[in-house]
């Protein structure tokens, strides 16, 4: 069997946690394997190499959101990332830019998507008459089910909001995953939620009348969602509801 | 009505920002207006190129010279379009001021995202933030000419340009505004969904800017020609 080419990785280390550690990036070699993506190469390094390397991972198949990271300039998830990709065999890693660093490529999602979630109460609201947990639910049409699944494929990991300047200049900004979500309730018939208090919660320079249509969510999205679309049609339904 | 009624009222009223959404609309809206007469502007001008007779009759037609006994513009038409167009830039100005980095902080992220992330639209925007910050101080600069002195002809726009050294406002002015206008009404239509076929529009933004560079240089140059052979005092181009 020949032996894979040798793959270089820069990856940024930091330990918030230790009082003297500083930012650096630490320089890895690795051979490549077939078929082997930068989470493979992550776990191998961390097997052989240095064991106090930390980065978050969980499904390793593109479903949990976890393991996205900055690879060579592009925020992605790196279970998806094959190192074949990379003709010259060097990797630069980097945390998300825009969430509290836990250490190294390590980058807490989950409390940011928390606070997004209840500040923009990113749940179902319920009509008044549906209170009744024993009555059936009503069928929902199959157009509106598929166009509300397209959006629920969101799996939180957070490039959009990395991928996204206007974000990182104002804190405020919800982003597109807070967009996204909150055009999921406003399509879905079920939700008691009216044009207008969709407005109240995305209708100002924190939501869709902040964007810039950057589009760094567009491009960078692991789960091709349709950003750009969605955003254009909340901006469009918002400025109608004033209009 | 109580005082929590009223206070209810106070605090909605100040959640439901309806000024974030017209401003958006207005600054969309005025932009376009912006970018299509520039599209229209650059050809009016570049008609230099096919002649000094074909640019006096385009200049005759925009100032309405079908309403003069002698055929001849007003040049108050110039200065009252002037007028108009500058308070249409002061507005989009404006507007597009809510965009800016204005804090140190702000043009710090902004930088080392840029840094960081390779994305291509992230640096046409920067571009777009460059050129419209330029824009601020050339604009007025060209619009104030055209208010104080709007006469326009084969003649009179060389003298400006060459005699007067506009020239070099023009150089400036016409890459920057070309840039920013160009990219904006790429931006703007993939912004309100009018089109989702970006590839396309990205396309056809990058020829425009093409063009629009070749067609404003040569037409700079041939006013710099005209107004090299032009003695002085200048005298009104007068058709054959």
């Amino acid at each position: 069997m020949t032996q894979g080419r040798l793959l270089t990785f820069y990856i940024f280390r930091y330990d918030p946690q230790e009082p003297d550690d500083k930012p650096k990036m630490v320089r890895y070699q690795l051979t490549e394997t077939p078929g082997m993506t930068v989470f493979i190469a992550l776990n191998k390094l961390r097997e052989e190499q240095d064991t106090s390397l930390q980065f978050d991972f969980v499904c390793r198949a593109g479903i949990c959101g976890s393991c996205a990271m900055v690879i060579n300039g592009f925020p992605t998830l790196a279970c998806r990332t094959l190192t074949a990709k990379y003709p010259k065999g060097d990797i630069t890693l980097m945390p998300l830019p825009g969430f509290e660093l836990i250490g190294d490529l390590s980058v807490n999602t989950g409390k940011f998507m928390r606070e997004l979630a209840e500040r923009l109460k990113l749940w179902l609201h319920p009509k008044a008459n549906d209170s009744d947990v024993h009555r059936l639910e009503d069928p929902m049409d199959p157009v509106e089910a598929a166009r509300l699944y397209e959006l629920e494929r969101c799996v939180e990991c957070g490039v959009c909001v990395s991928a996204c300047a206007t974000k990182q200049m104002r804190d405020t900004f919800v982003g597109a995953v807070g967009m996204m979500k909150i055009a999921r309730f406003e399509m879905d018939s079920r939700d008691a939620r009216t044009a207008e208090d969709f407005y109240h919660v995305i209708g100002n320079q924190d939501g869709v009348f902040g964007c810039m249509t950057l589009l760094g969510c567009q491009d960078n999205c692991p789960k091709d969602l349709p950003h750009m679309q969605q955003i254009a049609y909340l901006r469009r339904k918002m400025a109608m509801t004033l209009i | 009505m109580t005082n929590v009624t009223r206070a209810h009222k106070k605090v909605s009223t100040q959640l439901s920002h309806p000024w974030s959404a017209k401003a958006d609309w207005l600054q969309s809206a005025t932009g376009i207006l912006l970018g299509l007469f520039l599209l229209l502007h650059m050809h009016f001008e570049s008609s230099i190129l096919l002649g000094k007779e074909a640019f006096y009759q385009v200049v005759q037609l925009l100032e309405g010279g079908m309403f003069s006994p002698s055929g001849h513009g007003f040049p108050l038409v110039t200065k009252v379009f002037s007028v108009f167009m500058l308070l249409v830039v002061i507005l989009h100005a404006a507007l597009a001021l809510r965009r800016f980095p204005a804090q140190l902080g702000q043009w710090r992220a902004l930088r080392t995202h840029m840094k960081n992330i390779n994305h291509k639209d992230t640096h046409a925007w920067f571009w777009q933030l460059v050129t419209g910050f330029i824009l601020f101080f050339l604009v007025p600069a060209h619009l104030f000419t055209m208010i104080m002195n709007p006469e326009i002809g084969p003649h009179l726009s060389a003298e400006r340009v060459y005699h007067d050294n506009a020239w070099l406002l023009y150089a400036l002015l016409l890459p920057a505004v070309v840039i920013h206008a160009m990219i904006g009404l790429y931006r703007v239509a993939l912004k309100w969904g009018l089109s989702s076929r970006r590839t396309a529009l990205s396309n056809v933004a990058k020829m425009l800017i093409t063009y629009l560079l070749c067609l404003g240089a040569a037409s700079l140059i041939t006013y710099l020609f005209i107004g090299s052979e032009l003695g002085t005092p200048v005298q009104p181009f007068v058709p054959k």
